[in-house]
Protein backbone atom coordinates (compact mmCIF):
# COMPACT_ATOMS: atom_id res chain seq x y z
CA UNK A 1 0.00 0.00 0.00
CA UNK A 2 2.83 2.55 -0.70
CA UNK A 3 0.52 4.68 -2.56
CA UNK A 4 -1.02 5.40 0.70
CA UNK A 5 2.58 7.21 1.55
CA UNK A 6 1.81 10.62 1.69
CA UNK A 7 -1.39 11.01 1.97
CA UNK A 8 -1.40 13.29 5.03
CA UNK A 9 0.08 15.84 3.11
CA UNK A 10 -2.00 19.22 2.90
CA UNK A 11 -3.01 19.71 -0.83
CA UNK A 12 -4.97 23.02 -1.67
CA UNK A 13 -5.11 21.64 -5.51
CA UNK A 14 -7.69 19.21 -5.14
CA UNK A 15 -10.55 20.92 -2.87
CA UNK A 16 -9.77 24.82 -5.05
CA UNK A 17 -9.85 22.28 -8.55
CA UNK A 18 -13.47 21.06 -7.17
CA UNK A 19 -14.80 24.53 -6.05
CA UNK A 20 -13.61 26.16 -9.39
CA UNK A 21 -15.28 23.37 -11.32
CA UNK A 22 -18.38 23.99 -9.89
CA UNK A 23 -18.46 27.47 -10.05
CA UNK A 24 -17.26 27.45 -13.85
CA UNK A 25 -20.14 25.09 -14.01
CA UNK A 26 -22.47 27.52 -12.63
CA UNK A 27 -20.75 30.47 -15.20
CA UNK A 28 -21.51 28.12 -17.87
CA UNK A 29 -25.24 27.82 -17.08
CA UNK A 30 -26.06 31.47 -17.11
CA UNK A 31 -23.25 32.30 -19.82
CA UNK A 32 -24.48 30.11 -22.57
CA UNK A 33 -27.83 30.91 -22.10
CA UNK A 34 -26.78 34.08 -22.69
CA UNK A 35 -24.79 33.65 -25.60
CA UNK A 36 -28.34 31.14 -27.24
CA UNK A 37 -30.08 34.26 -26.80
CA UNK A 38 -27.92 36.72 -28.74
CA UNK A 39 -27.33 34.32 -31.20
CA UNK A 40 -30.81 32.60 -31.70
CA UNK A 41 -33.61 34.78 -30.30
CA UNK A 42 -32.17 38.31 -30.34
CA UNK A 43 -32.62 38.50 -33.75
CA UNK A 44 -33.06 36.70 -37.28
CA UNK A 45 -29.24 37.44 -38.78
CA UNK A 46 -27.11 37.94 -35.66
CA UNK A 47 -24.85 35.18 -36.89
CA UNK A 48 -24.12 36.92 -39.95
CA UNK A 49 -20.17 38.29 -40.07
CA UNK A 50 -20.48 41.83 -39.66
CA UNK A 51 -22.83 41.36 -36.61
CA UNK A 52 -20.70 39.17 -35.16
CA UNK A 53 -17.93 41.60 -36.10
CA UNK A 54 -20.38 44.51 -34.07
CA UNK A 55 -21.06 42.55 -31.25
CA UNK A 56 -17.07 42.37 -30.76
CA UNK A 57 -16.40 45.77 -30.74
CA UNK A 58 -18.28 46.28 -27.98
CA UNK A 59 -16.35 45.74 -24.61
CA UNK A 60 -19.24 44.46 -22.49
CA UNK A 61 -19.67 41.85 -25.03
CA UNK A 62 -16.19 41.10 -25.41
CA UNK A 63 -15.93 40.13 -21.26
CA UNK A 64 -18.66 38.60 -21.18
CA UNK A 65 -17.37 35.93 -23.86
CA UNK A 66 -14.39 36.13 -22.81
CA UNK A 67 -15.62 35.15 -19.43
CA UNK A 68 -17.61 31.98 -21.13
CA UNK A 69 -14.22 30.94 -22.72
CA UNK A 70 -12.39 31.11 -19.54
CA UNK A 71 -15.11 28.95 -17.70
CA UNK A 72 -15.67 26.56 -21.23
CA UNK A 73 -11.80 25.59 -21.16
CA UNK A 74 -11.12 25.42 -17.44
CA UNK A 75 -14.41 23.09 -17.16
CA UNK A 76 -13.46 20.95 -20.03
CA UNK A 77 -9.85 20.43 -18.99
CA UNK A 78 -10.24 20.32 -15.31
CA UNK A 79 -12.69 17.61 -15.85
CA UNK A 80 -10.57 15.40 -17.88
CA UNK A 81 -8.15 15.51 -15.00
CA UNK A 82 -11.08 14.68 -12.76
CA UNK A 83 -11.34 11.52 -15.15
CA UNK A 84 -7.64 10.50 -15.54
CA UNK A 85 -7.17 11.08 -11.85
CA UNK A 86 -9.69 8.74 -10.84
CA UNK A 87 -7.74 5.73 -12.61
CA UNK A 88 -4.23 4.03 -11.15
CA UNK A 89 -3.11 5.31 -14.80
CA UNK A 90 -3.66 8.99 -13.56
CA UNK A 91 -2.78 8.26 -9.87
CA UNK A 92 0.87 7.29 -10.88
CA UNK A 93 1.39 10.08 -12.90
CA UNK A 94 -0.47 12.77 -11.13
CA UNK A 95 2.00 15.51 -11.30
CA UNK A 96 2.54 15.07 -15.13
CA UNK A 97 -1.50 14.65 -15.77
CA UNK A 98 -1.52 18.12 -13.23
CA UNK A 99 0.45 19.85 -15.79
CA UNK A 100 -0.29 18.68 -19.50
CA UNK A 101 -4.41 19.67 -18.32
CA UNK A 102 -3.31 22.68 -17.11
CA UNK A 103 -0.69 23.68 -20.06
CA UNK A 104 -3.78 22.59 -22.20
CA UNK A 105 -6.13 24.75 -20.46
CA UNK A 106 -3.94 27.99 -20.77
CA UNK A 107 -3.29 26.99 -24.69
CA UNK A 108 -6.91 26.85 -25.34
CA UNK A 109 -7.40 30.01 -23.29
CA UNK A 110 -4.67 31.56 -25.09
CA UNK A 111 -5.66 30.62 -28.24
CA UNK A 112 -9.58 31.11 -28.07
CA UNK A 113 -8.03 34.98 -27.11
CA UNK A 114 -6.32 35.42 -29.88
CA UNK A 115 -8.96 34.36 -31.81
CA UNK A 116 -11.28 36.98 -30.68
CA UNK A 117 -8.69 39.89 -30.87
CA UNK A 118 -8.85 39.62 -34.58
CA UNK A 119 -12.23 39.40 -35.05
CA UNK B 1 -37.99 -27.24 -1.16
CA UNK B 2 -34.32 -26.48 -3.05
CA UNK B 3 -32.67 -23.69 -4.21
CA UNK B 4 -29.37 -23.66 -6.34
CA UNK B 5 -26.38 -22.24 -5.01
CA UNK B 6 -24.18 -21.35 -7.70
CA UNK B 7 -21.38 -19.95 -6.29
CA UNK B 8 -18.57 -18.42 -7.78
CA UNK B 9 -15.44 -20.24 -6.51
CA UNK B 10 -11.59 -19.57 -6.74
CA UNK B 11 -8.65 -22.13 -5.47
CA UNK B 12 -6.11 -19.44 -6.02
CA UNK B 13 -5.06 -19.89 -9.53
CA UNK B 14 -8.99 -20.24 -11.47
CA UNK B 15 -11.83 -19.42 -10.76
CA UNK B 16 -15.25 -21.81 -11.78
CA UNK B 17 -18.92 -21.92 -10.71
CA UNK B 18 -20.26 -24.26 -8.56
CA UNK B 19 -24.21 -25.29 -8.00
CA UNK B 20 -25.14 -26.85 -5.27
CA UNK B 21 -29.07 -27.84 -3.92
CA UNK B 22 -29.51 -26.80 -0.67
CA UNK B 23 -33.10 -27.94 1.09
CA UNK B 24 -34.45 -25.18 2.69
CA UNK B 25 -36.74 -24.22 5.46
CA UNK B 26 -38.48 -20.95 6.13
CA UNK B 27 -36.33 -18.78 8.26
CA UNK B 28 -33.15 -19.95 7.26
CA UNK B 29 -30.73 -17.63 5.76
CA UNK B 30 -27.85 -17.76 3.57
CA UNK B 31 -24.92 -18.11 5.86
CA UNK B 32 -26.97 -21.54 7.02
CA UNK B 33 -26.94 -22.72 3.47
CA UNK B 34 -23.30 -21.98 3.51
CA UNK B 35 -22.70 -23.94 6.15
CA UNK B 36 -24.81 -26.48 4.97
CA UNK B 37 -22.64 -26.90 1.70
CA UNK B 38 -20.14 -26.83 4.12
CA UNK B 39 -20.66 -29.71 6.51
CA UNK B 40 -23.15 -31.79 3.96
CA UNK B 41 -21.60 -31.25 0.43
CA UNK B 42 -18.27 -29.70 0.27
CA UNK B 43 -15.96 -29.00 3.23
CA UNK B 44 -13.74 -27.29 0.74
CA UNK B 45 -15.99 -24.34 0.08
CA UNK B 46 -14.42 -21.14 1.83
CA UNK B 47 -16.54 -18.27 3.29
CA UNK B 48 -15.69 -15.51 6.51
CA UNK B 49 -18.45 -15.15 8.81
CA UNK B 50 -18.31 -14.74 12.97
CA UNK B 51 -21.40 -13.46 14.75
CA UNK B 52 -23.95 -14.89 12.90
CA UNK B 53 -26.31 -11.57 13.44
CA UNK B 54 -25.38 -8.59 11.58
CA UNK B 55 -22.66 -6.85 13.40
CA UNK B 56 -19.33 -8.12 12.92
CA UNK B 57 -19.58 -7.15 8.92
CA UNK B 58 -17.00 -10.58 7.95
CA UNK B 59 -19.86 -12.31 5.66
CA UNK B 60 -20.75 -9.85 3.23
CA UNK B 61 -20.99 -11.90 -0.29
CA UNK B 62 -22.98 -10.62 -3.91
CA UNK B 63 -26.16 -12.49 -4.23
CA UNK B 64 -27.59 -12.46 -7.79
CA UNK B 65 -25.57 -8.96 -8.19
CA UNK B 66 -26.17 -7.27 -5.04
CA UNK B 67 -23.86 -7.26 -1.72
CA UNK B 68 -25.51 -8.19 1.20
CA UNK B 69 -24.99 -9.53 4.44
CA UNK B 70 -24.82 -12.95 4.19
CA UNK B 71 -26.13 -13.60 8.05
CA UNK B 72 -29.01 -11.55 7.81
CA UNK B 73 -30.47 -12.48 4.30
CA UNK B 74 -33.46 -14.81 4.62
CA UNK B 75 -33.55 -17.33 1.19
CA UNK B 76 -36.75 -16.76 0.69
CA UNK B 77 -36.26 -13.24 0.64
CA UNK B 78 -34.48 -13.16 -2.34
CA UNK B 79 -37.29 -14.87 -3.56
CA UNK B 80 -35.36 -16.94 -6.56
CA UNK B 81 -34.78 -20.83 -7.00
CA UNK B 82 -30.98 -19.87 -8.46
CA UNK B 83 -28.50 -17.83 -6.39
CA UNK B 84 -25.46 -16.51 -8.04
CA UNK B 85 -23.17 -15.92 -5.16
CA UNK B 86 -19.76 -14.61 -5.49
CA UNK B 87 -17.06 -12.99 -3.59
CA UNK B 88 -17.72 -9.31 -3.15
CA UNK B 89 -16.84 -7.23 -5.67
CA UNK B 90 -13.65 -3.88 -5.54
CA UNK B 91 -11.51 -6.55 -3.04
CA UNK B 92 -8.97 -9.09 -3.92
CA UNK B 93 -10.46 -12.80 -4.11
CA UNK B 94 -8.20 -15.14 -1.73
CA UNK B 95 -10.52 -18.52 -1.92
CA UNK B 96 -13.45 -18.78 -2.70
CA UNK B 97 -16.01 -16.38 -0.99
CA UNK B 98 -13.19 -14.97 1.38
CA UNK B 99 -11.56 -11.68 0.41
CA UNK B 100 -8.31 -9.77 1.77
CA UNK B 101 -9.51 -7.08 3.68
CA UNK B 102 -5.70 -5.60 4.30
CA UNK B 103 -5.71 -2.59 1.91
CA UNK B 104 -9.58 -1.83 3.06
CA UNK B 105 -8.37 -1.73 6.85
CA UNK B 106 -5.45 0.52 6.02
CA UNK B 107 -7.56 3.01 4.65
CA UNK B 108 -9.91 3.17 7.51
CA UNK B 109 -6.90 3.37 9.88
CA UNK B 110 -5.68 6.21 7.72
CA UNK B 111 -8.37 8.44 8.79
CA UNK B 112 -7.77 7.81 12.06
CA UNK B 113 -10.83 6.76 13.76
CA UNK B 114 -10.73 6.61 16.67
CA UNK B 115 -11.56 10.10 19.35
CA UNK B 116 -8.58 12.40 19.66
CA UNK B 117 -8.22 14.78 22.54
CA UNK B 118 -6.09 17.28 23.45
CA UNK B 119 -6.71 16.82 27.30
CA UNK B 120 -6.02 12.97 27.85
CA UNK B 121 -5.42 11.83 31.15
CA UNK B 122 -6.20 8.45 31.89
CA UNK B 123 -5.16 8.80 35.42
CA UNK B 124 -8.22 10.92 35.82
CA UNK B 125 -10.59 10.53 33.35
CA UNK B 126 -13.21 13.21 32.81
CA UNK B 127 -16.82 12.32 31.63
CA UNK B 128 -17.51 13.82 28.08
CA UNK B 129 -20.67 15.61 28.18
CA UNK B 130 -22.76 15.58 24.99
CA UNK B 131 -26.79 16.50 24.60
CA UNK B 132 -28.75 14.44 22.25
CA UNK B 133 -28.87 16.89 19.13
CA UNK B 134 -25.15 16.26 19.61
CA UNK B 135 -24.76 12.95 19.90
CA UNK B 136 -27.50 12.29 16.60
CA UNK B 137 -25.62 14.22 14.79
CA UNK B 138 -23.08 11.60 14.20
CA UNK B 139 -24.89 8.61 15.40
CA UNK B 140 -25.89 6.97 12.30
CA UNK B 141 -22.72 6.79 10.90
CA UNK B 142 -21.37 5.39 13.98
CA UNK B 143 -23.50 2.30 12.69
CA UNK B 144 -20.94 1.03 10.31
CA UNK B 145 -19.50 -2.53 10.72
CA UNK B 146 -16.94 -2.25 8.29
CA UNK B 147 -18.68 -5.05 6.35
CA UNK B 148 -17.04 -3.87 2.73
CA UNK B 149 -20.44 -3.54 1.01
CA UNK B 150 -20.33 0.16 0.05
CA UNK B 151 -16.84 -0.53 -0.68
CA UNK B 152 -17.12 -3.26 -3.28
CA UNK B 153 -20.45 -1.04 -5.21
CA UNK B 154 -18.29 1.96 -5.37
CA UNK B 155 -17.34 2.71 -9.25
CA UNK B 156 -14.51 5.14 -7.86
CA UNK B 157 -12.77 2.25 -5.95
CA UNK B 158 -13.18 0.08 -8.66
CA UNK B 159 -10.81 2.40 -10.78
CA UNK B 160 -8.52 3.90 -8.65
CA UNK B 161 -7.04 1.64 -5.91
CA UNK B 162 -5.88 3.41 -3.32
CA UNK B 163 -8.96 5.80 -3.01
CA UNK B 164 -10.14 5.87 0.57
CA UNK B 165 -13.41 4.53 -0.11
CA UNK B 166 -17.07 5.11 1.60
CA UNK B 167 -16.73 3.50 4.25
CA UNK B 168 -13.14 5.02 5.77
CA UNK B 169 -14.52 8.81 4.51
CA UNK B 170 -18.11 7.80 6.56
CA UNK B 171 -15.64 6.70 9.49
CA UNK B 172 -13.93 10.32 9.40
CA UNK B 173 -16.75 11.99 9.16
CA UNK B 174 -18.24 10.44 12.01
CA UNK B 175 -15.32 11.81 14.48
CA UNK B 176 -15.51 15.05 12.92
CA UNK B 177 -19.15 15.42 13.44
CA UNK B 178 -19.13 14.33 17.11
CA UNK B 179 -18.57 17.56 19.47
CA UNK B 180 -16.09 15.70 21.54
CA UNK B 181 -13.24 14.97 19.04
CA UNK B 182 -10.31 17.74 18.82
CA UNK B 183 -8.47 16.00 15.60
CA UNK B 184 -10.51 17.43 13.09
CA UNK B 185 -7.33 18.88 10.99
CA UNK B 186 -5.60 15.68 10.66
CA UNK B 187 -8.39 13.71 9.46
CA UNK B 188 -9.33 16.88 6.92
CA UNK B 189 -5.65 16.08 5.85
CA UNK B 190 -6.16 12.54 4.95
CA UNK B 191 -9.19 12.84 3.57
CA UNK B 192 -8.17 15.87 1.57
CA UNK B 193 -5.27 14.25 -1.39
CA UNK B 194 -6.35 13.29 -4.97
CA UNK B 195 -7.02 9.56 -3.19
CA UNK B 196 -9.29 10.96 -1.22
CA UNK B 197 -13.26 12.67 -1.36
CA UNK B 198 -12.85 14.61 -4.47
CA UNK B 199 -12.88 11.00 -6.09
CA UNK B 200 -16.46 10.47 -5.55
CA UNK B 201 -19.10 10.64 -8.09
CA UNK B 202 -21.89 10.56 -6.32
CA UNK B 203 -23.72 7.66 -7.65
CA UNK B 204 -24.89 6.83 -4.57
CA UNK B 205 -24.85 3.10 -4.49
CA UNK B 206 -22.37 2.44 -1.16
CA UNK B 207 -25.70 4.21 0.51
CA UNK B 208 -28.44 1.85 -1.06
CA UNK B 209 -26.74 -1.53 -0.52
CA UNK B 210 -25.54 -1.12 3.05
CA UNK B 211 -26.75 -2.96 5.50
CA UNK B 212 -27.01 -0.61 8.38
CA UNK B 213 -28.12 2.08 6.39
CA UNK B 214 -25.05 4.24 7.29
CA UNK B 215 -25.90 6.36 4.24
CA UNK B 216 -21.93 6.59 3.04
CA UNK B 217 -22.91 8.75 -0.10
CA UNK B 218 -24.10 11.70 2.59
CA UNK B 219 -21.60 11.48 4.66
CA UNK B 220 -18.59 11.90 1.49
CA UNK B 221 -20.47 14.48 0.54
CA UNK B 222 -20.81 16.13 3.64
CA UNK B 223 -16.88 15.60 4.42
CA UNK B 224 -16.29 16.86 1.05
CA UNK B 225 -17.68 20.14 1.89
CA UNK B 226 -16.44 20.26 4.80
CA UNK B 227 -13.07 19.64 3.79
CA UNK B 228 -13.12 22.42 0.98
CA UNK B 229 -14.34 25.09 3.42
CA UNK B 230 -11.68 24.11 5.56
CA UNK B 231 -8.93 24.34 2.60
CA UNK B 232 -9.88 27.77 1.70
CA UNK B 233 -10.09 28.87 5.32
CA UNK B 234 -6.47 27.41 5.78
CA UNK B 235 -5.31 30.08 2.41
CA UNK B 236 -7.08 32.81 3.57
CA UNK B 237 -6.39 33.25 7.19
Amino acid sequence: MDELEGMHTRRVLEPAAWILQMVSGLLLAALIAIHLYVTHFSTHDALAYENVVERFRDAGFKAIYTLLLLAVTFHAFNGVRAIVLDTDFGAKNRRAVNWLLMLLFVAAFAYGILLMSSV
Amino acid sequence: MKVIFNIRRFDGEKDYWQSFAVPVFRGMTLLEGLFYIKENLDGSLAFRASCRMGVCGSCAVKVNGKPVLACETQISSVNSSKLDIEPIDNFRVIKDLVTDFEGFFRKHEAVKPYLIRNDDNYENPVELIQTPKQMKSYYTFSLCIKCGACYSVCPAAATRSDYLGPAAITAAWRFIADSRDEGKEERYEAVCGDNGVWRCHFAAECSEVCPKKVEPAKAVQKMRIRTALHAIKKVIL
